[in-house]
């Protein structure tokens, strides 16, 4: 939504995420709460009401350039690591163990198999959401402020409401990640807010495609797998071969794995016609 | 009734001076000229009109209110359409939603996610495409039109939101003859509809279609005057007409 659609190229999911997820750590380890609709409401209040504030610092003003946007929000990640690291209502290094199980009408959600569909469903609801915007007339508005935001100014739209809207609303989203990563794991640790998360789901939206709904997701799917395998086969070698595939991709596919089909298409059509 | 009024409008870079204490004036259904050699300052005049850069000293009257350091999209809001030198339009998506971009502009966020006015706007589209020449493209990507349909086109999205007062930066440049005499009727068409300022280079095409024209050099409008006082202005043939 952020980057694929509106052109905000952002490096603060992780934060948010991360803030989804320590807001979930300290609800359900200082209280009795753990209904998963209320955690993921407290959550994705909390990473809405920060992804509002930084999208006023980042956008309210004149328009800024997408590498300000970018190391903006790289320096808000490295922060959230750092605070997350140090203060001790965040657990400090050791971040918030404990974390109870969630429950859903009483019902407690123990089993993988449980939290699974869980993460699925809030899956689910999140993607359809993202459809039914990006096809709507905002979605058209959106992508006019990716296309040439000086242009949209000119029509009329107010640029810097539209891309805070949109700031929220991932910022939502990540937040909601976080919680379900918190509920599920039993605990949250400075490093799901940090530059690592921070890089690796901008390298999901690369490899995969921006501005679509499943390259992010096949690209994430194929790195995971892979990276279980690679990172005991090739310790060392894993992350370097990472890098040279995601300059690979920039070069030859810059719109991702997902344009691989149409190329290939495309590619077979001109050697038809020579 | 005065649409847009400039009052000693000026405009500086550091100590070089772009516009120097401009002023002028458009009014209802009027179309304007502002002609001047390269570097003259129409381009940052125009600019300091529509806002993408504010002017320095003076004032800008639109309807009667000071706009002068008002953004673009106030400005839109109050009625102001621009077309660039360079068609900015969205070349990736179709003329349809081209159109659509602009018609949807002022809608707010909430209207626009139940797409509620979608309906109303399609019409207003198909009119749009029919009176631009562009109903056979509305489904084409914006990138293959031909240069001037991609000018036609930013044309009919400046026109699409009903604007008071529609600016034109070179509206015909890189067009074919018969291109340029189709432009000039659409600009008339226009104009029953709103004032029209249009900067250009092309003096015969502005002598032919402007009610007033102003003539600009080194910053200054020297010049100001109906088509033909504006030829035989011993002023404009000294500083712009013999350079052509």
């Amino acid at each position: 939504m952020c980057w694929g659609q509106t052109g905000i190229f952002t490096f603060g999911q992780a934060a948010l995420f991360g803030i989804g997820g320590y807001v979930v750590g300290i609800v359900t380890t200082k209280s009795t709460l753990t209904d998963i609709g209320a955690l993921l409401l407290v959550a994705v209040f909390a990473g809405a009401l920060v992804g509002l504030l930084l999208g006023i610092f980042l956008f309210s003003g004149k328009r800024v350039g997408e590498l300000y946007v970018a190391l903006v929000t790289l320096a808000i990640s490295y922060i959230c690591e750092r605070l997350a690291n140090s203060w001790t209502l965040l657990g400090s290094g050791n971040g918030i163990p404990g974390i109870s199980y969630p429950t859903i009408f009483g019902k407690k959600i123990d089993s993988s198999v449980g939290l699974f569909f869980l993460a699925f469903a809030v899956f689910a609801v999140a993607l359809i959401l993202c459809i039914i915007i990006v096809n709507s007339q905002f979605g058209l508005t959106m992508n006019a402020v990716r296309d040439d935001e000086e242009r949209a100014e000119f029509f009329g739209y107010r640029r810097s409401v539209i891309q805070i809207a949109v700031f929220v609303f991932s910022a939502a989203l990540a937040a909601s990640g976080g919680a379900l990563f918190a509920v599920s794991e039993g605990f949250v640790s400075p490093s799901m807010s940090g530059l690592a998360l921070s890089t690796t789901t901008v390298l999901w939206v690369v490899l995969g495609g921006r501005g679509t709904f499943y390259g992010p997701l096949i690209a994430l799917t194929v790195l995971q797998v892979v990276n279980i395998q690679m990172q005991n086969a090739l310790p060392s070698l894993w992350p370097i071969l990472v890098g040279l595939m995601l300059l690979l991709t920039m070069i030859f596919l810059p719109k991702g794995l997902t344009s691989l089909p149409s190329k290939i298409r495309e590619s077979r059509r001109k050697r038809v016609q020579v | 009734m005065k649409l847009l009024e400039l009052k000693s409008v000026t405009k500086k870079f550091g100590p070089l001076v772009a516009v120097d204490s401009a002023s002028m004036f458009i009014g209802e259904n009027e179309i304007v000229g502002l002609i001047g050699p390269n570097g003259s300052g129409k381009s940052t005049l125009l600019h300091a009109i529509c806002g993408r850069t504010f002017a320095t000293e003076g004032i800008i009257y639109l309807q009667g209110i000071d706009v002068t350091h008002k953004p673009p999209q106030i400005r839109a809001k109050a009625g102001m359409a621009i077309k660039f030198q360079l068609a900015r339009i969205y070349l990736e998506k179709t003329v349809r939603e081209n159109l659509l971009i602009s018609l949807q502009a002022k809608d707010s966020i909430w209207r626009q996610l139940r797409s509620a006015s979608l309906e109303a706007f399609e019409a207003k589209i198909a009119a749009l495409a029919e009176e631009f020449q562009l109903e056979e493209y509305l489904t084409e990507p914006a990138k293959s039109l031909s240069h001037g349909q991609q000018q036609w086109l930013e044309i009919a999205m400046a026109m699409a939101v009903d604007p008071i007062l529609l600016l034109l930066d070179e509206p015909t440049a890189g067009m074919s003859p018969k291109e340029r005499a189709d432009t000039s009727l659409l600009i008339k068409k226009a104009s029953k509809k709103c004032g029209v300022l249009i900067v250009e280079h092309d003096l015969d095409f502005i002598k032919e279609l402007c009610d007033r024209i102003s003539v600009l050099h080194h910053g200054k409008i020297v010049a100001s005057g109906t088509p033909k006082e504006i030829e035989n202005d011993p002023r404009v043939k000294e500083v712009y007409l013999t350079r052509v």
